[in-house]
């Protein structure tokens, strides 16, 4: 093939600049064809990292026997936060406080107002405590909440399909029968909690009539085992406690959406088969408008693989250039934007995978969508060519 | 002939090989359970384990339900049941589980059932009330430090009977710690 005379590379180059309409066209197609392949990668990125940064090796949850798949189901003894603490060494501590955190969790309809849509929210009762044992919360605007208020995640109005306006600090929101006012917002690594609503658990409790819990959430102290906790779970049979490593709780729920990631896969494939084929049908059209000037190359005594390649050249610039475009587009427009999903929201991650596949999904239409035009072109005889019109 | 011409053909080969070899398979997540309709098979009891097996089924063995109603603390007890009552009835890293009283129909053994993992006995109503934890300890009473299904070549929804004293707690839980195992066939 080194061997081989081939086209100089600018004659390619330039010949995309002859017809720049088409090429326009061309570059307009495939860089939508990139972007949506980098998006829905995205998509799916975002999706799995959301779930993998939610879950902490050194935390346990502590929930109800059978409710290890649905929190919101789960209700256990308030008891159960004090008992865990009093009753296991391997809990990490620091001055006095136990890193354990009670947690009531559900989802409910939030509302702006009595008279505005309802929206399904994912609520949280929390105590201070759980700023311990959830390492990734960091506040961001405010302050931590009060009696009668809440604080908000950063996808939260994601989540309900507001605008972020509508959960700026001071506005007030309904849910559970009674108002709360928004004191502050806060991120989270990216993990999942960022799509909920955190608010006291005693007024939770209050507004619900509800005094047990949905999980206790403790972090092991260094070097301490899950079997311990598993241990006082087994002991307690009264209570029907079964703890959980928080990383396996999230890794499970990420293994449930094993088969959203393969029908984002598979359209991923689809749009690019439809790039491919809108790519071939544009190339076919460039090619048959070029069969006198292959001709006349092949006159000159340049070999038909040299022009196919010539062809090839062209493809790939195109569609490199549109891949190229279409990144730059997905990461100033796509990257990190809040997407609505069943059970919280998360961010698009525009990240090394999504621009690798994207590329190569670009780089494989330009070359692929350039062969059987090549083909045909070259199968015309150089008499016929040159006389055609 | 230009260099450039001899090399661009080279330079798109390498970029397309880069690109179809730059994809990997998806790896299976971290700490991966993937829940199987049959129980593992059991391995042999270790050495350690080997003093808690019986050669013989101990008489007047009581199920579970008659133990947790009947036993008072420190009681000397014989029990019968089988191995389950959770996804996961063992305890990690230490000689425990829970058993489950043998009137219980674990789900493989309920009508059109897939559960996957029927020594869960999810399908059993009041299963609450018909488990029991068991604790094999040392001779200083301390839990002994390894996984039971290893010291004990145990495996779930396995039949067995266990010898030991009763422990029970002023919220009513009773806990046996087991001296003594016979794997019923």
């Amino acid at each position: 093939m080194f061997g081989l005379r081939l086209l100089p590379w600018e004659y390619g180059v330039r010949n995309l600049l002859r017809r720049p309409g088409r090429s326009a066209l061309t570059l307009a197609g495939l860089t939508t064809v990139v972007f949506l392949v980098v998006v829905v990668v995205g998509f799916v990125q975002g999706l799995e990292r959301s779930l993998a940064v939610s879950g902490d090796e050194n935390v346990v949850l502590v929930h109800a026997l059978g409710a290890g798949e649905n929190l919101e189901y789960s209700s256990i003894a308030a008891s159960t936060a004090d008992l865990l603490p009093a009753s296991l060494q391997g809990v990490r501590r620091r001055f006095g406080q136990a890193y354990v955190s009670p947690e009531l969790y559900l989802g409910t309809q939030v509302a702006l107002a009595a008279d505005q849509p309802r929206s399904m929210g994912l609520v949280r009762g929390v105590t201070p405590a759980a700023y311990l044992v959830r390492r990734q919360v960091q506040l961001q605007a405010g302050a931590w909440p009060a009696a009668g208020e809440v604080l908000v995640g950063r996808l939260a109005a994601a989540k309900l399909g507001w605008l972020p306006e509508q959960l700026a600090v001071g506005r007030d929101l309904l849910f559970e029968g009674r108002s709360w006012r928004v004191c502050g917002q806060f991120s989270a690594g990216g993990s999942v909690f960022e799509s909920e609503l955190w608010c006291p658990l005693p007024d939770l409790q209050d507004a619900m009539k509800r005094q047990d819990l949905s999980l206790v959430a403790l972090t092991l102290a260094p070097g301490a085992k899950l079997g311990e906790v598993q241990l006082f779970c087994n002991r307690q049979l009264t209570l029907e406690l079964q703890p959980t490593r928080e990383s396996e709780y999230y890794a499970h729920l990420a293994r449930d959406y094993r088969l959203v990631r393969g029908l984002a896969w598979l359209i991923a494939g689809l749009v690019a088969a439809a790039g491919a084929f809108a790519g071939l049908n544009t190339m076919y059209g460039a090619v048959v408008g070029r069969v006198r000037e292959f001709a006349m190359l092949q006159t000159l005594g340049f070999l038909r693989r040299a022009i196919a390649l010539a062809l090839m050249q062209e493809a790939v610039l195109l569609a490199m250039t549109g891949s190229l475009l279409a990144t730059l587009l997905a990461l100033v427009v796509a990257d990190n934007a809040a997407v609505r999903f069943t059970m919280s929201a998360f961010a698009l991650r525009i990240d090394g995978t999504a621009v690798l596949v994207g590329c190569g999904a670009g780089l494989l239409l330009g070359v692929l969508g350039a062969i059987p035009p090549s083909i045909r072109a070259m199968r015309m005889p150089v008499v016929e060519g040159l006389k055609a019109i | 002939m230009t260099v450039t011409n001899r090399i661009y053909p080279g330079l798109a080969a390498v970029a397309l090989f880069t690109t179809l070899t730059g994809c990997t398979p998806d790896q299976p997540a971290p700490n991966a359970v993937t829940p199987s309709a049959t129980p593992a098979t059991a391995s042999a009891p270790s050495s350690d384990g080997a003093k808690f097996l019986l050669a013989e089924e101990p008489t007047g063995a009581q199920d579970v339900v008659a133990v947790r109603a009947e036993a008072k603390n420190d009681d000397e007890v014989v029990v019968v049941g089988r191995i389950g009552g959770a996804v996961n009835p063992w305890v990690d890293g230490l000689a425990a589980f829970t058993l489950v009283d043998a009137s219980a129909k674990s789900c493989d053994e309920t009508e059109d059932d897939g559960c996957p993992t029927p020594w869960d006995f999810c399908c059993e109503p009041g299963l609450g009330k018909k488990k029991i934890a068991v604790e094999f300890v040392d001779a200083q009473g301390a839990v002994v430090l390894t996984d039971a299904k290893t010291l004990l070549g145990l495996k779930e929804l396995d039949s067995v009977v266990i010898r030991g004293k009763a422990r029970r707690d002023e919220a009513g839980n009773i806990t046996i710690l087991a001296t003594g195992l016979y794997v019923k066939e």
